[in-house]
């Protein structure tokens, strides 16, 4: 026997233990790798490494293409995400509201939220053939009268850069819809009962009640969104030739990383230090939304939900 | 009697209708149209547009075949990268999150929080240095280098201790304990059984993630008869099949049918689970 038995509560170690490692191991060690990288001149075919300090970075800011990859990546994301948090606000809002009383509101949202999970790059290549020169497009264009002919989109920046962000919102409002829609049934119900009572309209209970409830999970799809529209990758890059055509209009970040990447070179450091850039510059603005949304009402900063329905209630109870 | 209010109502339940047929519209035809092209001729195709699939199915199967892209041999790398990242994400996702959920231990608190702050990182910008790692250690065109790396998902752990800690019974847990069964063995016996409706939803986002993910294996995977569907779509956009359509549409179908498929099946689950992974705060 045993004489002294492992307290029951240090297996919790035990259990912890695999994702520690697989962390440390494929999580971190990465992260430290491409940070070390970014400070040196190492490509896929140098033997030795040197130590350059900032000189990556140097580079990078006096290059045109990096930055006009952060304005892209930033235009197409906030372009694609105003029309998708506005449509998800409606959609939820319509879906949750009594007096509405939409049918079937799972069927809508399921259809909705299905082109999520339709592989991008199938997605990307499926728009690139419905856009194409002879493709049916086109076809209906011309049949219909609305265009005299026939025209390249995947060669104009405007609308090549039109349909990037399409697609992103077509693929993204259904899931934000749903989580919206999931923020609003948690509410509770006997504060718009409430406020029918007293008369207030649709308009009046969405922007008193509903909106300032909403803000946490508001924030959440905000700086997920951003995060994600500062990663994307998948459609500007198979939408065109992978290079961000015409005149590099859909160079997001990740393409430029991989341009840099995947060049004759391999110039693996010059791409590590795209990486660090855009996650710094990520993690601030998410940092920022963050600091700027925060509650600012009697100094407590994380109130709770509970917390703010127990207000609102007092505030019915004195009107 | 029909009120000014009431009639208010109804004009705006049909303004409702007719926003949300329009996105349906929107939402529904690019698919449709993908589906619907996968079954015509080229000629048919080019000849003009269609609501109604075609008979030509196989003959754009063959076309595809016949170019050199072996689209089952894709479908099956896709399906086992896809699986085995299933099984290992689900099953230390749930070792984790009951080591977290069950358990006192210090510094449980910080990992928990540590954990939120993974999920929102954007790890994909340390590829290059992941990439760089694993050619040192020989691992570049080998699928160990996507499925290992999800033994510590963090998204997966968060999903797996919210869920958790709705089902978890702590009695179940004493009386296994006084039965003489291991830790690990209730997690196994116990737990596991428990934990199978959210282990289930976990496991089909972790699948439709892996199935569709391009960036990773377009980076680490370089061999041909080692593309997953996503990286053989990239080469479908090639001058190969430049006037192939109806065998680019089947192409596309046969990598975005199975999801839908998955998607008519388990829907109820994954519009909860998106819901759940949201009501966080």
């Amino acid at each position: 026997m045993r004489s002294a038995r492992l307290s029951t509560n240090s297996y919790g170690y035990l259990f912890i233990a695999p994702f520690i490692l697989g962390f440390l191991i494929f999580g971190l060690y990465p992260v430290y790798n491409t940070l070390a990288l970014s400070l040196t001149d190492t490509t896929l075919m140098s033997r030795e490494v040197n130590y350059i300090g900032l000189k990556n970075f140097e580079r990078l800011f006096a290059d045109d293409f990096f930055l006009k990859a952060v304005g892209n990546s930033w235009l197409i994301w906030t372009l694609n995400f105003i029309p998708q948090i506005g449509i998800a606000l409606l959609l939820s809002a319509w879906f949750t509201n009594l007096r509405l009383k939409i049918r079937a509101v799972g069927v809508w949202r399921a259809l909705f939220f299905l082109p999520n999970l339709l592989m991008p790059a199938a997605v990307a290549a499926l728009f690139f053939s419905l856009f194409s020169y002879y493709g049916p497009v086109n076809q209906l264009m011309v049949q219909t009268g609305v265009l005299s002919e026939a025209m390249h989109y995947l060669q104009d920046v405007t609308t090549t850069r039109g349909l990037v962000i399409f697609i992103q919102w077509w693929m993204w409002f259904g899931q934000t819809a749903i989580i919206l829609m999931a923020g609003m049934t948690a509410i509770p119900i006997h504060l718009y009962e409430a406020a029918m009572v007293d008369g207030a309209s649709s308009a009046q209970m969405f922007t008193r009640i509903t909106l300032p409830l909403l803000k946490p999970i508001l924030i959440f799809v905000f700086v997920t969104s951003l995060v994600g529209g500062m990663q994307m990758f998948d459609i500007p890059f198979l939408l065109t030739d992978g290079r961000g055509s015409p005149a590099s209009s859909i160079m997001t970040n990740n393409i430029l990383m991989y341009l840099k990447f995947s060049s004759s070179k391999g110039h693996l450091a010059f791409a590590s230090s795209v990486g660090v850039l855009v996650f710094i510059m990520t993690t601030v603005c998410a940092l920022g939304i963050f600091y700027v949304l925060r509650e600012r009402d009697g100094g407590s900063n994380g109130k709770s939900r509970s917390e703010r329905v127990a207000t609102l209630e007092r505030k019915g109870a004195q009107a | 009697m029909i009120n000014r209010y009431q009639l208010g109502t109804y004009a705006m339940r049909a303004l409702v209708y007719a926003v949300l047929i329009t996105l349906l519209v929107i939402t529904i035809i690019p698919i449709w149209m993908l589906i619907v092209n996968a079954t015509r001729s080229t000629t048919e195709i080019q000849q003009g547009l269609s609501a109604l699939p075609s008979t030509h199915l196989l003959e754009n199967y063959h076309i595809l075949q016949s170019k050199g892209l072996n689209m089952g041999r894709g479908f099956a790398n896709s399906l086992f990268v896809a699986v085995a990242s299933t099984l290992i994400a689900v099953y230390f996702a749930l070792l984790t999150a009951y080591g977290l959920v069950v358990y006192e231990f210090k510094g449980k608190k910080l990992l928990s929080g540590f954990i939120v702050l993974l999920v929102l990182i954007p790890m994909q910008f340390s590829i290059v240095g992941f990439y760089h790692y694993m050619s040192r250690l020989g691992l570049t065109d080998n699928y160990a280098a996507l499925i290992l790396p999800l033994v510590a998902s963090a998204a997966a752990v968060f999903f797996g201790r919210q869920y958790l800690e709705s089902v978890v019974v702590r009695e179940l847990i004493d009386a296994a304990r006084i039965d003489g069964s291991s830790e690990l063995g209730i997690f196994h016996k116990v737990m596991m059984p428990l934990a199978i409706p959210g282990a289930a939803t976990l496991g089909i986002f972790v699948f439709v993630a892996a199935w569709n993910n391009f960036f990773n294996a377009f980076i680490l995977i370089s061999s041909l008869d080692k593309y997953t569907l996503p990286m053989l779509v990239q080469t479908l956009r090639g001058d190969v099949y430049r006037t192939e359509y109806g065998a680019i549409y089947l192409g596309l179908a046969i990598t975005v049918v199975p999801i839908i498929i998955i998607y008519a099946v388990f829907s109820r689950f994954i519009i909860s689970g998106i819901a759940m992974g949201a009501l966080k705060e």
